[in-house]
């Protein structure tokens, strides 16, 4: 469990979160060969990761496929040190097919991968040492106890964290010497992580890690892999929460049917999607004109606006309710959501 | 390309070690596992000890207890820890970090091979206690027998998980070796009994040379019965050993190419 003190730390983290410095390093998709802005010094959270740092991870027009069905069809990102990456998407959509390709567990039918400059799966002995991963399922043997479970793996590990310390880290502490079969989904998930950062990865692959656990542990979880990005770790990770997605990572990709349809930064990625505006309208009150740039989704009493131009519109829109005198009711205007950008693509046909 | 620092991590070994006592450790709980693996050899000695009659020489004993220990325990039980480990999604996350794809399968047949030597080992003394023990006319080929008997049987196993998709179905899917290589091995009858051409495929099964090795270093008595010695007893051992070979190289080659980690999706 994370002391108070580090607890308090990662609030002031949070609220941190939107500075100008960071955001322009974060911007977008890079071009792999054009060294991105540096952050400013004064505002940027993290140790800023050197100008010239090669992509920890690279994906190059990724596919996969399994006989006739293509699980990922021509998938491309690239994650550096110190940045998290998230994949998101419905089930099936692709992503836990990608990351094996990632996790050298399976070969890409086209494209091509790289961890660290190495191929994950050809080269797999020299890039494993420096690969963290925890799969979607844990599969472990439920009659080991969950300090035996921890200290069989550090045995197969170069640099293992001490026990205690792996333990401590997700809260496991007083669960030493339970049986991994009597633990709750969220404990066992919490034992994947230990497990994933046991070897002090530099580049961590998680495949839905906070699936199944309360808000209390998934801060914890959020609060590990920020702790490892701070460090210079690499992260990718799946998940179906967009909250999670929000909090932790620095770019997002929205993947369907093995493509990624979206990805940017979360405010990128809510742009792509029109603002909402909503009133209602008393009845014998004229309608309103409709601006250029306007999507009219209802109309009538109730009214509701699309568009892309929200600010503009919406002085509009004020100017001229003033000038008739006209109440507009529960009026609301609101930037697109991630969540709605994400409904949006993830799911269409 | 990058080249990536490479410190010195654990020995091959100390990897292996690290499974194969979490594994064995895992055995150990599985009480119904352990009564079987020590219920086994005792019944067999006790069955010869009031049945067997005099005409029943303590060295057969120990080379049929070797053949059926190898069939029965290594090979079936492997068949059905690796199938299971895989469904269980086991297999998966030990490659995630990193012992090699060898390493896993080398930690996780660890206990089954230790329960092995064990039960081999019992009957050898159980032998010894009933009295019916001879000298081995050269001990480095029954030793030679089991150890390459084992290797075969651990990658006969992981070739046998190819075609064998739940634990239960592993009661159909070994029958080939379980029933016919064993039928045919030896054991249970001579091979000299069989035609020429029938017996030649028999010495091509893989528990054969296995049961004539044993019976070359515990007797010193060829397939068909003749007995040898001295540099006779290794001539007449080639051909046995080198069915034993090609066999791990066969299965080792189908294991390399088609074995699968993960269940089918």
């Amino acid at each position: 469990m994370p002391a108070p003190g580090r607890r308090q730390r990662q609030g002031c983290a949070r609220e941190e979160r939107p500075d100008p410095g960071r955001r322009a390093h974060r911007g977008g998709r890079r071009d792999p060969s054009v060294a991105p802005a540096p952050p400013s010094p004064a505002t940027s959270r993290r140790v800023p990761p050197p100008a010239a740092a090669p992509p920890a991870v690279e994906v190059v027009d990724l596919h996969r496929r399994y006989g006739d069905f293509a699980a990922v069809r021509g998938v491309s990102f690239d994650v550096r040190p110190g940045e998290v990456s998230a994949l998101l998407g419905v089930n099936g959509a692709g992503k836990t097919s990608a990351l094996e390709v990632l996790e050298g567990l399976a070969p890409a039918s086209g494209g091509t991968v790289r961890v660290l400059g190495t191929d994950p799966r050809r080269e797999r002995a020299a890039v494993r040492r420096h690969l963290g991963v925890q799969l979607q399922t844990s599969g472990l043997p439920g009659d080991l106890t969950v300090a035996e479970t921890v200290r069989t793996w550090a045995g197969t590990l170069t640099a293992p964290r001490p026990v205690d310390e792996a333990l401590a880290q997700v809260d496991l502490t007083g669960r030493a010497d339970v049986r991994v079969r009597s633990l709750s989904g969220g404990e066992r998930r919490r034992l994947d992580l230990a497990l994933a950062l046991l070897g002090r990865p530099r580049v961590l692959v998680l495949d839905e890690p906070t699936t199944g656990l309360d808000p209390e542990s998934r801060r914890t979880v959020w609060g590990l892999v920020r702790g490892l990005v701070d460090d210079g770790a690499a992260v990718v990770l799946t998940t179906h929460h967009l909250e999670e997605a929000e909090e932790l990572a620095d770019r997002i990709a929205v993947m369907r049917a093995g493509r990624i349809v979206l990805a940017g930064t979360r405010e990128e990625i809510a742009e792509s999607q029109p603002a909402t505006i909503r009133f209602t309208l008393d009845d014998g009150a004229p309608q309103p004109p409709v601006p250029a740039d306007v999507e009219v989704v209802g109309a009538g009493p109730r009214v509701e606006w699309h568009t892309r131009a929200l600010q503009p519109v919406l002085a509009a829109l004020l100017a001229w309710a003033a000038e008739h005198g006209v109440v507009l009711r529960g009026l609301q205007a609101r930037a697109a959501s991630l969540e709605q950008a994400f409904l949006a693509v993830a799911d269409a046909d | 390309m990058t080249t990536l620092p490479a410190p010195a991590g654990p020995s091959s070994l100390r990897r292996i070690g690290a499974l194969a006592t979490a594994e064995t450790r895992l055995l150990a709980r599985n009480r119904t596992a352990v009564v079987n693996s020590v219920l086994m050899p005792l019944l067999l000695v006790g069955f010869v000890a009031v049945v067997g009659g005099d005409g029943m020489l303590g060295v057969d004993l120990l080379v049929a207890a070797a053949g059926f220990t190898l069939v029965f325990l290594t090979y079936y039980n492997l068949v059905t820890t690796y199938v299971a480990r895989r469904e269980d999604l086991v297999l998966q996350r030990m490659r995630t970090g990193e012992l090699t794809d060898a390493e896993v399968l080398a930690g996780t047949a660890a206990p089954t091979l230790l329960v092995t030597a064990v039960q081999i080992g019992l009957v050898a003394v159980g032998v010894a206690v009933l009295g019916r023990w001879t000298a081995p006319v050269d001990l480095l080929l029954p030793v030679l027998a089991v150890l390459l008997g084992a290797v075969v049987m651990v990658v006969l196993a992981t070739a046998s998980t190819v075609f064998t998709r739940t634990p239960e179905s592993a009661q159909i899917t070994t029958l080939p070796v379980v029933m016919g290589a064993t039928a045919l091995s030896g054991l249970f009858f001579p091979l000299s009994v069989l035609p020429e051409g029938l017996a030649t495929v028999a010495r091509l099964l893989p528990l054969t040379p296995v049961v004539e090795l044993l019976q070359l270093g515990v007797a010193g008595r060829t397939w068909n019965g003749e007995v040898v010695a001295g540099a006779e007893l290794w001539w007449a051992a080639l051909a046995p050993l080198g069915v034993l070979l090609a066999w791990t190289a066969i299965a080792g080659f189908a294991t390399a190419r088609w074995f699968r980690w993960a269940p089918r999706r």
